[in-house]
């Protein structure tokens, strides 16, 4: 599988390839534009991390802390979508809100002329990345925190260690093991930012190597230029990557959950609690109040009847969304589990490689693989309905890194005496699968799947070069409107991308919940998962 | 159950596909073009219809995202393409696609042609045409600058939005335009324009919906014909288009004969339909630009409140295939100095 995907991407870059004619790589360090270019994409994506990781600590920490409040499961899934948002949807929220006619924007100036904000730059670009990969971060680090084992816990509450030594002693070697990871995650997600960095940034001073390999590729036609540029992409994440799963393989980012969960402990003083609390308030004005802002622009578009009368484009979109993303999330749960259990069994290099293969999707412009695979296997594909399978396959290879993200930990936090009991008792295959794994997988795997079909379902690359926009899906039908001025359709569109996400990750959230009162084999299995997952 | 159910559509196929078939004309023409032509508000379903009823045969679209794409397409699939027409193609591209030799001449009479420009080209048809401009919020600035001299040295409140020469043909218009207007001189001007620019974006729709619409800036780079939709379909005349003494660019939108194409002469049937007024008269509403014929009554209301610019400023297709990339170039230089 991993041979596989490693096969498709290079393929993809080397179609390319073989269609230039000429290479010029010394231009690669010869050209200042492009030295800027590089310089620029990793300053801002290491800023991006940075900042991003600042916001999520002390959330996921308040989080960890109030595990019981009214609507902390729904922060949580608003915490999830905030990855898989169509950028074009979420910047306009964010320019609602922080933009020169921002709400914000126009407290802020009453208040702190000083200050002279000013969203578009640097500033911008940071702030929606941290809009964007803040919240999966707290996401990411709340799950660490929380699977440290309940003993500790308990001892360090009867300890009545302070908040300081509780971080020492507990959460940060919980989150050290993740945060790598974790950094490189968005690290990659920020360095091939496109639209927001173009958007936002201001200016061409502000240009990543997404947007030369773009200009290369649709403007100058210079296949040559985009795969060398691609290259160079994937060689920076790539050894960004190669270091972070040398070092950290098995310091999964969700991991093992062996002890049962007790009753909670709570440690926190109420001083703590109430900054945990206003912190944590903070927070979701972060998060809610651009999605507000597409809510009021989007929803007068939704009202009318008209919109969701049978056949309309808007329904239409809907469906064959829902027919690419649904299978997409199915491929990509499926490639990852086989990845994984790969991982799992053999030689630590093979081991690195399959999980390598599992991150080069988020490396490699889908464009750029894309249009290399459109050269490879054009003359080949005949019906456009073979243009949408291509397209739901790499929508799920794009998904992947996410939803390995998710499954890896679950899948391998088997604990050694449940392991060697069930090889005594002969428990394999099968069976060891729906007894064993599937109870604490089933959860990871909703939440992978929803992941899966949350990004298939906002993609908008793979599927402007294969689909046929004739037959639009949802972001291009968003797109489409953009594109004629139908400005209140197109915010309807997209809000209602928004809630159609939200309730993909809500009903596969319920599905993952929903008969967990099946009779268990092991005593040691019936663990309750966290609240989050 | 499954099965069942699957066996049940298979004989409803079965029934059903010869009757669909023997309806079948026995020509299909088809077309690459961009959403905004053939999407459902577009003008693309209307001229199927009254292309269909005079041809006795299909009209097929493929819809590519943009003019760009078509002609990616078209370079991507080479000799075996598909495509027996291209539309959508703009003064832009025009250059690149005549160069990998997939066109054909057209043949077509160009007489009732009525653009700013005379038009020659043996190859490419024109079916519309319009002016970049700046639109502007008349709420937020009623007396916008008359010519791009007083936009650059406008007040500081006096902001626009562009966007970016690499990813965006309107982007590619202002520069062409400050080109033609100020020559060498233009990389100056350039950087003397960065103080009004909020932001550059990738695309027009970026700009127009995120940040026009939401008030970021009072100004826009768009077509003189964005007033129009407003006024027409909108109903407000709060969004028009400022006037510049320097004389407006001009972008024309092209179709052409695709040469490996067995249907030619449909394709020329097709190409010689586009410019009469059952194709035109789509055109002002729906594409929202000039009609590439005078359609004399049936132009709407709205139309005459456009702005007229004094003077085209136009460079030779050739030209700005040769010029592109230095001048694209010296832009960056410009801007990021």
């Amino acid at each position: 599988m991993a041979a596989a995907i490693i096969l498709l991407t290079l393929s993809g870059l080397s179609a390319l390839l073989w269609q230039a004619p000429v290479l010029e790589v010394a231009e690669l360090w010869q050209s200042r534009y492009l030295r800027g270019v590089v310089h620029f994409s990793i300053w801002q994506a290491l800023l991006s991390v940075i900042l991003s990781l600042l916001v999520a600590l002390p959330v996921a920490r308040a989080l960890a802390q109030l595990r019981v409040f009214p609507g902390r499961s729904l922060l949580l899934r608003l915490m999830e979508l905030s990855l898989v948002m169509p950028t074009i949807v979420a910047v306009s929220g964010l320019i609602s809100v922080y933009g020169r006619q921002g709400w914000l924007t126009v407290w802020v100036q009453d208040w702190l002329p000083a200050l002279g904000w000013n969203l578009y730059g640097i500033n911008g670009i940071v702030l929606a990345h941290v809009f964007f990969n803040g919240p999966l971060a707290a996401r990411i680090l709340l799950q660490a925190l929380e699977a440290v084992p309940q003993p500790q816990q308990r001892l360090a509450s009867q300890l009545g260690l302070s908040s300081w030594w509780r971080w020492r002693a507990l959460e940060w070697p919980a989150i050290r093991a993740v945060l790598p990871g974790l950094g490189a995650l968005i690290f990659t997600l920020c360095f091939t930012s496109f639209a927001i960095v173009m958007t936002l940034g201001g200016g061409p001073s502000a240009t990543t190597l997404e947007v030369a390999i773009y200009q290369a590729l649709r403007f100058e036609f210079d296949f040559g230029r985009a795969a060398l540029l691609a290259m160079v992409q994937l060689l920076i994440c790539g050894s960004l990557w190669w270091g972070v799963l040398r070092k950290g393989l098995n310091t999964d980012l969700a991991p093992q959950r062996t002890f049962a969960q007790h009753q909670l402990f709570v440690t926190a003083s109420r001083t703590s609690r109430l900054l945990y609390g206003l912190l944590l308030a903070g927070f979701v004005v972060f998060m809610l109040l651009p999605l507000l802002a597409v809510v009021t622009r989007g929803l007068p578009g939704l009202w009318s009847t008209e919109v969701f009368a049978p056949g309309s484009a808007l329904l239409d979109a809907t469906l064959r969304s829902l027919a690419i993303a649904l299978p997409a999330g199915g491929v990509a749960v499926l490639v990852a589990l086989l990845l994984l259990a790969a991982g799992h069994r053999s030689h630590r290099w093979f081991t690195r490689t399959s999980e390598a293969a599992g991150y080069l999707p988020l490396m490699v412009p889908p464009l750029v693989l894309g249009t290399g695979l459109f050269l490879l296997l054009r003359p080949q594909l005949g019906a456009s309905n073979e243009g949408l399978l291509l397209v739901t396959v790499i929508n799920g290879m794009m998904a992947l890194p996410f939803v390995m993200q998710v499954l890896r930990g679950p899948l391998h936090s088997l604990d050694t005496p449940s392991r060697n009991l069930a090889d005594q008792l002969g428990i394999l295959g099968w069976y060891r699968w729906r007894w064993l794994h599937w109870p604490r997988m089933r959860r990871p795997l909703a939440l992978g799947m929803a992941y899966g079909i949350g990004l298939s379902l906002g993609d908008f690359g793979v599927i402007a070069l294969f689909g046929t926009p004739g037959k639009p899906t949802l972001p291009m039908l968003l797109y489409q409107q953009l594109g004629s001025y139908q400005i209140h359709a197109a915010a309807a569109t997209g809000l209602w991308l928004v809630l159609l996400l939200l309730t993909v990750f809500a009903v596969f959230n319920l599905l993952g919940w929903s008969g967990s009162q099946r009779p268990r084999l092991f005593p040691l299995t019936p663990i309750p998962e966290p609240r989050h997952a | 159950m499954f099965t069942r159910f699957s066996a049940l559509c298979g004989l409803i196929a079965t029934i059903l596909l010869p009757l669909a078939t023997s309806a079948e004309p026995s020509q299909t023409l088809t077309v690459y073009t961009h959403p905004s032509f053939a999407a459902e508000w577009g003008p693309g379903p209307a001229v199927k219809t009254a292309f269909e009823a005079r041809c006795e045969c299909r009209l097929e679209y493929v819809v590519l995202g943009s003019g760009g794409d078509i002609l990616q397409r078209l370079r991507l699939e080479g000799d075996r393409t598909p495509a027996d027409l291209v539309l959508g193609l703009d003064t832009g591209t025009m250059e690149a696609a005549r160069a990998t030799g997939l066109l054909a001449p057209h043949h077509t009479d160009l007489a009732p042609l009525a653009l700013p420009i005379e038009w020659h080209d043996p190859v490419f048809v024109p079916y519309d045409w319009g002016h970049f401009a700046f639109v502007y919020d008349t709420e937020q600035l009623p007396e916008p600058p008359h010519s791009l001299e007083a936009l650059l040295n406008a007040p500081e409140d006096v902001k626009i939005i562009i966007q970016d020469p690499r990813t965006s043909t309107p982007g590619l218009g202002l520069l062409l335009w400050m080109r033609h207007v100020y020559g060498e001189q233009a990389p100056a001007k350039w950087a003397q324009l960065q103080k009004r620019i909020v932001t550059t974006t990738k695309s027009w729709s970026d700009g127009y919906f995120s940040l026009f619409m939401n008030g970021e800036a009072p100004m826009i780079l768009s077509y003189s014909t964005s007033p129009a939709y407003h006024m027409a379909i909108d109903k407000t005349d709060r969004y028009q288009a400022a006037r510049f003494d320097e004389g407006h660019y001009l972008q024309v939108e092209v179709a052409a004969v695709v040469a490996p194409s067995d249907n030619q002469a449909l394709a020329r049937t097709f190409l010689d339909f586009m410019l009469t007024a059952d194709f035109q008269r789509e055109i002002p509403l729906k594409n929202v630009m000039h009609p590439a014929i005078d359609l004399g009554d049936e132009l709407p209301e709205v139309f005459a409140r456009l702005i007229e610019p004094e003077s085209t400023r136009y460079f030779q297709p050739q030209t700005v295939a040769q010029h592109r990339k230095d001048w694209v170039d010296e832009w960056l230089d410009a801007m990021t100095r």
